[in-house]
């Protein structure tokens, strides 16, 4: 029996000959777009995370940048601390020294030790400074000058100006010790009136409004001469 | 011992005798201490009827708001400028000075005004002028008048008669305005639907510059108040902003971000010569010349938080200035170099602080919360600043020592970014 | 004989397929949600056509191109993570559409001083600034400032309106 196999075959192949060309280029154009497929997808990724991490990177920075700053801060901060800190050890050093020296040379009483030209030097010093208008620095002078010259008779005056730059540096607390030492310790001296309408300001200064009225009535009545009791009377009359 | 005896009793001598001259010299700021005002008599002026407003009225205001003075009543009967004041009289109402005046008519229109003050203990005249005004200048010649009584009693230079320039902002609408130091007179300079802020005076007084956003973002300008001509001094890629005037005028402090970040340069007025002043990896921002000249102050977060730091203009490394509190903002040196005005973030919020700039010690001179933009007066003894009251913005002045307070009556819905001008020339 | 011509159909349905809708990858599941950055649409503007088709990417309420404003944290500048996928499609439209520019206005809330406030914005302004270039833009395309603490878009005084008023807003040639 005849077999028609190859004939349909080798029509069959004659008929396929285009189609496997065909399948051929299927193929490789399926590869081939796979493949840009593949790298186009790639690349779109690096390029996301690329992107994605410097953005990450740069927030990174940002955020090292403020941390840097904030320990740049903490930095100077402990410098300030320890330059005030050696400051005032070395005040501390200077007073201790000072006390220490009179001591030391104890004996003949601070008095007799005053160098006057040291004394009157120093008051000046720190008068002129309180007329600089340097109030902090002329109370902090004048503090250094009443104990320095303990035995000094500039005392009352010196207190009073004390007082006066205290108030003035609006160290009130101290500036009231300052007006009460000269009130107390001498009553007579010409300064003690001003010294106590000083009280009386500092009072104000508190807000202590009762106080301060009963301390001006105190300055009319224990020194009606004087100008502090005029100016006492004015503000108590206004 | 003799000898060291006669020479201590000497030196008593002298140094009650320096005392005594230095209480003479301070006695309004020390004895006092700002609680006793300075009491003073002005009296009504012979012929001030002639003109359309007094001129007492205008030097009586002006003393009465300085927080100095007490004005003793004088009674409505004018006192000429020839007349011999009863000093008897005037020392029995408590009046330590008394001033009189005149105004007598002069050539085209013009009139004379001849003013005396004296001192009423003494019975001495502390001084004498006389000036020239048009009928219209009352209140300039009164604010004239109030400054040399300020300055006799004083010994500080009077600023009445200076001028103050701030912003309003009614709706949408932004004006920035110049006003005499009282708040009265004002005029608009520049009236635009977009923010100004950041004005500052040239120091004669003839420009200001300030920081406009009509370009949809800030652009520094000077604007010559005369004319109403304006000249842009930065406008580069990025924010321009925070002028300020070097002391001799020359040269203007300026911020710009055209290199990335807020960073401080100087330009000319006419925005040429641009010049980096510093360079740093943060913001630095509001310089501000110190009065010589010779520094910057200027606000940094360098440091992580806002601080003031100040920098040589020969060059060199920022000194950090304000150590206390984590917002310390805004830097304006004294006009007398003394001291230091800024901003300070307390427990009470934004409050003026002032700061001794040889010993950096400081206080908090205000009681408000919302405080901006703080401008010293030019005898540095007041400071301006914005704050708010009752939800509006509002201009309120303190005294350097905290003592005298004053709030600015400028008629406007809102207002803010204040700058006190120089005294006139 | 069967397989071969399945393939081939398979094929050219593969290439009328990547004409029209887009491919759907075959290698499991990709590292990240592109959906969110939009990569994959990106409009192409005519700088002659400014009010035309080309701006309708950018005032699409559905496209994420829509969106312009950027929230920062107290006393930070850096961009929050939920802000990354806006930055991220502005900085491929800059980079796609090199003719266009933008300009950032940056602002602060109303604490403090105005001119420190200015310079908070502008750091803000700046951060948006330089992740758009990270993405492609280039210098040129882009200005950032300041608005400080002047126009605020929220007056009230609390702690979500000062949220609101630290902000980077984006703002493309002819919207300002």
């Amino acid at each position: 029996m005849m077999r028609p196999a190859p004939w349909i075959a080798l029509l069959a192949a004659l008929l396929s000959w285009p189609a496997h060309a065909g399948l051929f280029d299927d193929a490789e154009a399926r590869k081939e777009i796979m493949r840009i497929r593949d790298d186009h997808t790639a690349r779109l990724d690096a390029l996301e995370s690329s992107s994605r991490a410097s953005l990450q990177l740069a927030n990174q920075i940002e955020a090292i940048k403020a941390e840097m700053a904030k320990l740049r801060g903490d930095v100077e901060l402990m410098m300030h601390d320890m330059e005030s800190v050696k400051k005032r050890q070395q005040d501390f050093y200077v007073d201790l020294d000072a006390r220490l020296r009179t001591l030391e040379t104890g004996g003949a009483g601070p008095a007799a030790q005053i160098d006057p030209a040291a004394e009157s030097r120093d008051y000046e010093n720190a008068l002129n400074l309180l007329k600089a208008g340097k109030y902090a620095e002329a109370a902090t002078a004048f503090d250094t000058f009443v104990t320095t010259y303990a035995g000094s008779s500039f005392l009352p005056s010196a207190h009073f100006w004390a007082g006066s730059a205290a108030l003035q540096a609006k160290d009130i607390a101290r500036a009231t010790q300052h007006f009460n030492t000269v009130v107390n310790q001498w009553p007579q001296d010409a300064r003690a009136p001003d010294a106590l309408l000083g009280v009386a300001n500092c009072q104000r200064a508190m807000g202590e409004r009762r106080l301060e009225q009963n301390t001006l009535k105190a300055v009319i009545s224990q020194y009606p001469d004087s100008a502090a009791a005029k100016s006492a009377k004015q503000r108590l009359g206004s | 011992m003799k000898l060291t005896d006669l020479f201590r009793y000497l030196l008593i001598t002298l140094l009650a005798a320096t005392a005594l001259s230095a209480r003479a010299q301070l006695s309004i700021e020390i004895t006092g201490a700002g609680a006793n005002r300075f009491p003073v008599a002005i009296a009504v002026m012979e012929g001030e009827s002639q003109l359309p407003r007094g001129v007492t009225d205008v030097v009586r205001g002006d003393l009465e708001r300085s927080g100095l003075f007490s004005l003793i009543e004088m009674g409505p009967k004018p006192v000429g400028e020839t007349a011999t004041p009863d000093f008897a009289y005037l020392r029995t109402r408590g009046a330590d000075a008394i001033a009189v005046g005149t105004v007598v008519p002069a050539q085209s229109g013009k009139y004379e005004l001849r003013m005396r003050l004296y001192d009423t203990r003494q019975e001495a005249q502390l001084d004498a002028l006389t000036l020239t005004m048009t009928p219209a200048q009352y209140r300039i010649t009164g604010h004239k008048i109030a400054d040399i009584i300020y300055e006799r009693i004083t010994g500080l230079k009077g600023v009445f008669s200076t001028q103050i320039a701030y912003v309003v902002k009614s709706g949408k609408q932004y004006k920035l305005q110049i006003a005499d130091s009282d708040g009265a007179n004002p005029q608009t300079a520049l009236a635009s639907n977009e923010p100004i802020i950041s004005p500052s005076w040239s120091p004669d007084g003839t420009r200001l510059a300030y920081v406009s956003f009509e370009a949809k973002k800030p652009v520094v300008y000077v604007h010559t108040l005369a004319t109403g001509l304006r000249a842009v001094a930065a406008n580069f890629k990025g924010s321009n902003s925070a002028p300020s005037w070097s002391p001799d005028g020359s040269r203007l402090a300026v911020v710009l971000t055209k290199d990335g970040l807020s960073q401080m340069y100087t330009v000319n007025p006419d925005g040429s010569g641009v010049t980096r002043l510093a360079s740093s990896s943060s913001i630095d921002t509001e310089p501000a010349f110190s009065h010589d000249g010779q520094w910057i102050y200027f606000t940094s977060d360098r440091g992580g938080s806002p601080q003031i730091y100040r920098i040589s203009t020969q060059g060199g490394r920022a000194e950090r200035v304000t150590f206390d509190g984590s917002y310390n903002v805004t830097p304006r040196p004294s006009p007398d170099g003394q001291t230091m005005t800024y901003i300070a973030r307390t427990a009470n919020g934004f409050q003026i602080a002032i700061m001794d700039v040889a010993t950096r010690q400081f206080a908090v001179l205000t009681d408000t919360g919302r405080d901006e933009s703080p401008s010293f007066a030019p005898n540095s003894r007041m400071i301006l600043y914005a704050t708010e009251i009752g939800g509006r913005g509002v201009l309120a002045a303190v005294s350097s020592d905290g003592r005298i307070k004053q709030r600015l009556s400028v008629q406007a819905a809102d207002v803010r970014e204040p700058a006190w001008g120089p005294l006139p020339r | 004989m069967r397989y071969p011509l399945a393939a081939s159909m398979l094929a050219l349905a593969l290439l009328a397929g990547c004409s029209s809708t887009p491919m759907t990858s075959d290698q499991g599941a990709s590292v990240e949600d592109r959906t969110a950055s939009s990569a994959g649409a990106i409009p192409t503007v005519r700088p002659d056509q400014m009010q035309g088709a080309g701006l309708a990417a950018l005032r699409d309420p559905n496209n994420i191109l829509s969106k312009r404003a950027i929230m920062f944290d107290y006393d930070s500048f850096t961009i929050r993570g939920e802000f990354m996928p806006l930055v991220e499609a502005h900085g491929r439209f800059l980079a796609a559409n090199p003719q266009m520019k933008m300009l950032i206005q940056g602002s602060a809330d109303e604490r403090g001083s105005r001119e420190y406030n200015l310079a908070l914005g502008q750091k803000r302004s700046d951060a948006v600034k330089k992740s758009l270039m990270l993405l492609g833009a280039k210098e040129a395309q882009i200005e950032s400032v300041s608005l400080g603490e002047e126009k605020p878009q929220c007056t009230e005084r609390n702690e979500a309106c000062y949220a609101e008023n630290r902000r980077g807003e984006m703002l493309y040639a002819g919207e300002f």
